[in-house]
């Protein structure tokens, strides 16, 4: 039987066996993105949607954190790499696409360690690289950070916006107005992470959660495992359908050298405030490349924008097109709100794939 | 931004390797990852391997991601 037909006879199995109403947060935008692409989305019966969660570090990366970055680059003349994902991100006032077409000291970084070739030719004057992402971009901002020491690099420093994915997901599984019945959880984080990194999701919300990849067929045994286990044929569990890339325990390396580099604090996450635990930050030993610390830049406090909703988009309390912003003042080309501006962003994804509503 | 992508091993220089992925040549860091071998298939992500996958998952991913990657706008 060939894929297609597989996933049809998935699709049927779910229609047929699915009563009831289920909300399920496939919580990255690749595969948010990936659901629109595969047909999935729409194969789906009427009773199943699909929310995206906040697993997208543009969108949730606070004004505070670009606020800062701006203010590096305005008062104390250093030179600024980041993901070029968060060029188009607004702080308060602005983004850094404005400073950079006014400065031209804004670089776009493929990845953090191209920062250690980069601070040796700016023969001295200072880098700071904006360190935005989760679980799966960690280990390379760890290694360049502790590169950077080994060699004595004394020109490069990390504005520090790393996140910590179960922290969220407690936060959003907690809530009062929770109403998910299943997760989808993001296999990149899990492959560095490994599968029991999920595992808190069935054993304290008593919700099945899957790890699966990025292919039509993954993604809809990921769906069928969830509506299996919802509808009670099953037990919930966390089940690893991403077994070629995600063992239990994840990247021993990776995870020995993220204890080393970081520790874990307390982060503020766009739309949503503040979370326990939900950072990762320099550890003591690597202080001294904390570029808050170094330039004496505090974080500032902005207040919400009025308007944007990304902070309920991402916690799955309301779908892109339910913003009254959407398609009206908010576009890719001129985003309001951040979900807007990343290609892995809820909003842009919906924009860009007719917004195709959920029956 | 947190795509990983799947690519192979051509060359490697003590922590570096050059990666074919997707037909593209890049460096990568290789420390990271547990005893890499020339011909290993690996997941790379901001210019780090993360984890090493099987040749037969290799080809799969890497239709998977072209198509994902052509969509991006
Ligand atoms: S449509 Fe725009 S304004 Fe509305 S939630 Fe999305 S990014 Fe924010």
């Amino acid at each position: 039987m060939d894929t297609k037909r597989l996933i049809t006879c998935l699709m049927e199995d779910i229609r047929k066996k699915t009563a009831s109403e289920l909300n399920l947060m496939e919580v990255c935008g690749t595969h948010t993105r990936a659901f629109f692409q595969s047909g999935i989305r729409e194969m789906l019966p009427p009773s199943i949607r699909l929310l995206s969660g906040p697993g997208c570090p543009v969108c949730v990366t606070d004004e505070a954190c670009i606020d800062a970055a701006i203010a590096l680059l305005k008062e104390k003349d250093i030179h600024l790499a980041t993901f070029g994902d968060m060029l188009r991100v607004r702080g308060t006032h602005e983004s850094l696409s404005d400073q950079f077409g006014k400065r031209g000291n804004v670089s776009i970084a493929y990845s953090p360690l191209d920062c250690l070739a980069l601070s040796k030719k700016l023969s001295g004057r200072q880098l700071v690289f904006l360190a935005v992402g989760f679980e799966t971009t960690a280990p390379s901002i760890a290694l360049a950070v502790k590169l950077a020491k080994e060699n004595g690099i004394g020109n490069l420093s990390f504005l520090m916006a790393l996140k910590r994915m179960p922290p969220v997901l407690h936060h959003i599984l907690a809530a009062k107005r929770n109403r998910l019945h299943g997760i989808i959880c993001p296999g990149h984080v899990a492959a560095v992470m490994g599968a029991r990194y999920f595992s808190f999701i069935a054993q304290e919300y008593a919700i099945p959660a899957v790890i699966c990849g990025f292919e039509a067929m993954d993604m809809a045994c990921g769906i069928y495992m969830l509506t299996r286990q919802c509808n009670g044929q099953e037990r919930s569990s966390l089940r690893n359908l991403y077994k070629t890339c995600v063992g239990d325990e994840g990247n021993a390396t990776a995870n020995k050298l993220l204890q080393e580099v970081f520790e874990v604090d307390e982060a503020s996450w766009r739309g949503i405030g503040r979370i326990k635990d939900s950072a990762y930050v320099l550890s003591s030993r690597y202080k001294d490349f904390d570029a808050l610390n170094r330039f004496c830049i505090r974080l500032s406090n902005p207040l919400p924008k009025s308007g944007c909703s990304c902070g309920d988009v991402i916690i799955g309390n309301i779908l892109p097109y339910e913003c009254r912003m959407f398609e009206v003042v908010c576009r890719p080309q001129n985003p309001l709100g951040p979900c807007m501006v990343s290609s892995e962003g809820s909003c842009a994804i919906y924009f860009n794939n007719g917004r195709v509503p959920m029956k | 931004m947190c795509l990983a992508v799947p690519g192979r091993i051509t060359a490697m220089d003590k922590a570096w390797a050059t990666v074919d992925i997707m037909g593209v040549e890049s460096i990568v860091s290789i420390l990271l990852i547990d005893k890499p071998e020339l011909g290993d298939c690996i997941l790379v992500h901001a210019g780090c391997a993360i984890q090493k996958i099987n040749e037969a998952y290799l080809a799969y991913l890497q239709e998977v991601f072209s198509e994902l990657l052509d969509e991006k706008v």
